[in-house]
């Protein structure tokens, strides 16, 4: 006899948390590793670098979950932040308008830009990859045009200030932005319209199209919203630099794919966890931090960051076979 | 060379939560046609997964020609001789028909492929089936009964001594149908063990030489002799009562103002002056061989694809339908697609998902906001109703059989509140149990005011259910016909409108 329709699956829930407290364990572990084994690596100073840096990569790879839910990708996040940046920098220094209305331009200008990539994906059918390919390109180069002086520098303290709150004098006040930011889309996934919407579409497009969804609104909104992510991560980047840099972005592309995917989000799109990025932002920027500190080239960190992403994707598929050979 | 070319023993499979199949036995001997029946859910799958090596049993033995064998991937049972045709395609599309036929044994000269070879062989598999295919096509352009005549030519090029066919003749025309049984009677002859799964009774009775019956899980008759069986016998195995295809009793006409209507009507996939009208609360049934344009004119009226001329009246208004959630929202129409896996449902999401995704923008609060417990409540009464077999509302769907799968495809439409429901092959693929629950559910749903579209291709099906019927041919409607319910006036009435059409057409 099947227990009541309304029960509340408890393995389902079970294994639902124990996704994501697998990776909160290795986080832990890899804590206890640098704490014990990099020296350095709990001074204050650290630490609030470590923070700092770790808010930045969770809503860059907040961005890229928002459009792996669709099963899409957007290789754009980095020129659309430089973009956004850029703009915003030029509002506040050149055209000295009050900080806010300059954060909120480049906001826009995030915004906009993911509303583009969404719009092109829509109209053309095409693949989010190549579109996004394209338009990174294009982004990068129309802000190479329009900046040819290089960086804004010399952000007002107003605007850098944000970067350099802390609490406990180690955590850095800008993990406020990233919880605010990661409560939104999280509860935008469990308890909304559109957050179900866009997994529903995520998980078989055509299902979603014939039960009514609007699936072009999905597809810009998400991409909408990638973009605006793009952004906000730009701004928390550029705030700590103290400059709006034409470096912003160049290097998020392999982090915003490897939280989101370590923290159990799919790429074939339809699931996402909020919580699983965070996690896997984290373990990114410790993993990081602790190499550099105990003494591991750059290159070999780099090297390290890709066979992770490659094991994490390995390891997904492997799970996806096993299930499907139990039968589940 | 022993008497039994598999035999399987004490198959028990477990899944979390589910007993799929429980101590289950089956035996094959060269040179028979042997039916394995059952209800959806009754484990036939699961025990054809397990001979197939896709799945590892929990328990159990598999003999091959007497020796116990562990099949640890499907590649093991291929090479113990097992062929199988499933019921999903396993072809390459852009593949011509030779490469797919050769697929899994290319034949090579001096390490490179042997085009003159490959072509030689397929051609002598497509002649032993007696088809009349170019191996030089690419199996895209063949018709779906071609492809699953090709899908049982590859399956002999392995030269499979036993050989499980998964509803093989779900989508091909009778005359197709009897192509395939006298290949498979050449077969027996050579000493071929075949296990025949299907749905429908009279081929298990014109073709099969034992039977075996599922139910749930477990052995309810095992390796019988057709000879000692009848249909209400084989019936009474599959749902363990007798005659579970009850009668549908009395519907009286109806009558009531015409609640759709399309005037000369044309599509972009190709219809031309299509005229219909259904009135409200009637069952209007659509007929057509594969092809003759029923889904597609289906999807075009809930606005998936493109009305290129004349006129769709609802409640006597031009209705303006250029998405489905026009269909849904403002016209109150649904369809549920025939191809559950592919655009009918989510099957990697929750029961509670898939019912509710037609509803969320009803049941949501404050602009937007739907938890699960408002879901739930909203979709409940439809599981309960529908009596769909799940062991909770957020049980990921792809988890149930077909026959639940289906129930959840028309809960979500039910759950809309549809004025106009359209339902593409309702029971294809779901046992007989569902298939009676469902025809009484359209009924039940139509005296209730909705106006039920049906599409089938199941004659017998058609004729129980529709008040009246659409016969489709070509992309036109070729019959309007009242339905009298007795299948032997009405089967020849719309085989005369399907051939009478062709016969204008031709002489025209």
């Amino acid at each position: 006899m099947p227990p009541r329709p309304d029960a509340v699956n408890l393995n389902e829930l079970l294994a639902r948390i124990a996704k994501s407290a697998g990776l909160a364990l290795i986080v832990g572990v890899l804590i206890l590793i640098f704490v014990y084994g990099a020296q350095g690596f709990t001074s204050k100073f650290n630490l609030f670098n470590l923070t700092r840096n770790l808010s930045v990569a969770a809503v860059v790879g907040f961005g890229m979950m928002v459009v792996l839910a669709l099963g899409h990708m957007n290789l754009a996040l980095g020129s659309t932040a430089l973009a956004s940046v850029m703009i915003m920098g030029w509002v506040m220094k050149v055209a000295a308008l009050p900080v806010p209305v300059a954060v909120g331009c480049g906001l826009a200008v995030g915004s906009l830009l993911g509303l583009l990539n969404g719009w092109l994906i829509v109209k053309t059918k095409l693949h989010s990859f190549i579109i996004t390919l394209a338009t990174a390109s294009m982004f990068l180069g129309l802000v190479l045009i329009m900046f040819p002086g290089g960086p804004i520098s010399d952000l007002p303290r107003e605007f850098t200030g944000i970067s350099k709150t802390r609490y406990f004098g180690w955590v850095s006040g800008m993990l406020l932005i990233t919880l605010v930011a990661g409560v939104v889309l999280a509860v935008m996934y469990r308890f909304t319209t559109l957050g179900r919407q866009m997994l529903a579409t995520g998980a078989n497009p055509d299902a979603a199209e014939l039960s009514g969804i609007p699936v072009s609104r999905a597809i810009l909104l998400a991409h909408t919203l990638s973009g605006f992510l793009a952004a906000l991560a730009g701004v928390m980047f550029t705030a700590r630099q103290g400059s709006a840099l034409l470096s912003t972005g160049e290097d998020w592309l392999l982090a915003s794919f490897l939280a989101p995917l370590l923290g159990g989000t799919l790429l074939a799109g339809g699931y996402v966890s909020v919580v699983g990025a965070f996690l896997g932002a984290m373990l990114v920027g410790i993993l990081q931090n602790g190499l550099v500190l105990i003494g591991v080239p750059d290159f070999w960190v780099e090297f390290v960051l890709g066979l992770t992403l490659l094991i994490t994707v390995s390891l997904d598929r492997l799970r996806n076979v096993l299930a499907a050979r139990r039968g589940n | 060379m022993t008497d039994v070319a598999l035999k399987i023993e004490n198959a028990t499979k477990r899944f979390p939560g589910v007993l799929a199949l429980d101590h289950a036995a089956l035996e094959l001997r060269p040179g028979e046609v042997h039916a394995l029946l059952g209800e959806n859910g009754a484990g036939k799958s699961t025990l054809i997964k397990i001979i197939t090596g896709v799945h590892e049993p929990t328990e159990g033995t598999v003999w091959v020609d007497g020796e116990e064998v562990t099949f640890k991937s499907p590649h093991d049972a291929m090479d113990a001789g097992i062929g199988a045709v499933h019921q999903e395609r396993n072809l390459i599309p852009r593949f011509t028909v030779a490469e797919n036929i050769m697929l899994e044994a290319v034949p090579t000269k001096r390490g490179q492929v042997d085009y003159a070879e490959m072509r030689r062989q397929a051609e002598y598999w497509l002649s032993e089936l007696d088809l009349d295919i170019d191996p030089d096509l690419p199996v895209q352009r063949l018709s779906v009964a071609q492809m699953q005549l090709l899908e049982i030519a590859r399956a002999l090029s392995l030269k499979s001594r036993v050989l499980l066919l998964d509803e093989p003749t779900a989508s091909i025309t009778e005359h197709e149908v009897q192509v395939l049984f006298s290949f498979l009677r050449k077969l027996k002859a050579q000493g071929v063990a075949i296990l025949f799964v299907s749905h429908k009774l009279e081929e298990v009775f014109e073709i099969c030489d034992r039977v075996t019956v599922l139910r749930d899980g477990k052995n309810a008759c095992t390796n019988v002799p057709i000879s000692d069986l009848n249909r209400d016998g084989v019936v009474a195995h599959m749902v363990g009562r007798d005659n579970a295809l009850s009668d549908l009793g009395h519907r009286a006409p109806v009558d009531a103002p015409t609640k759709l209507e399309l005037k000369d009507v044309s599509t972009r996939i190709g219809h031309s002056n299509v005229n219909l009208h259904a009135k409200k609360g009637e069952v209007l049934g659509f007929y057509g061989l594969v092809g003759a344009g029923r889904s597609e004119l289906a999807r075009a009226l809930i606005g998936a694809d493109k009305i290129t001329g004349g006129q769709v009246l609802i409640d006597g208004k031009e209705a303006k339908i250029s998405s489905v959630q026009d269909a849904l929202r403002k016209y109150q129409m649904g369809y549920v697609s025939e191809d559950r896996k592919g655009d009918g449902l989510i099957l990697a999401h929750s029961v509670a998902d898939n019912i509710g995704v037609t509803i969320w923008h009803k049941i949501a609060k404050f602009g937007g906001f739907v938890t699960d417990t408002m879901q739930r409540k909203s979709v409940r009464g439809f599981v309960d109703r529908l009596e769909v077999k799940t062991p909770s509302l957020q049980q990921t769907l792809g988890n149930l059989s077909g026959g639940n799968q289906q129930k959840v495809s028309v809960a979500k439409w039910l759950a809309a509140e549809t004025e106009i429901l359209i339902i593409d092959e309702p029971t294809v693929g779901v046992d007989i149990r569902t298939k009676g629950y469902l025809h009484k559910l359209i009924w039940e749903v139509a005296e209730a005011g909705v106006t039920v579209l049906v599409i089938s291709s199941d004659m017998p099906e058609i004729v129980a259910v529709a008040d009246r019927l659409i016969v489709m041919n070509e992309m036109q409607v070729v019959g309007d016909l009242p339905n009298s319910r007795d299948y032997d006036e009405m089967s020849q009435k719309i085989m005369q409108s399907i051939v009478g059409a062709s016969d204008l057409k031709e002489s025209a």
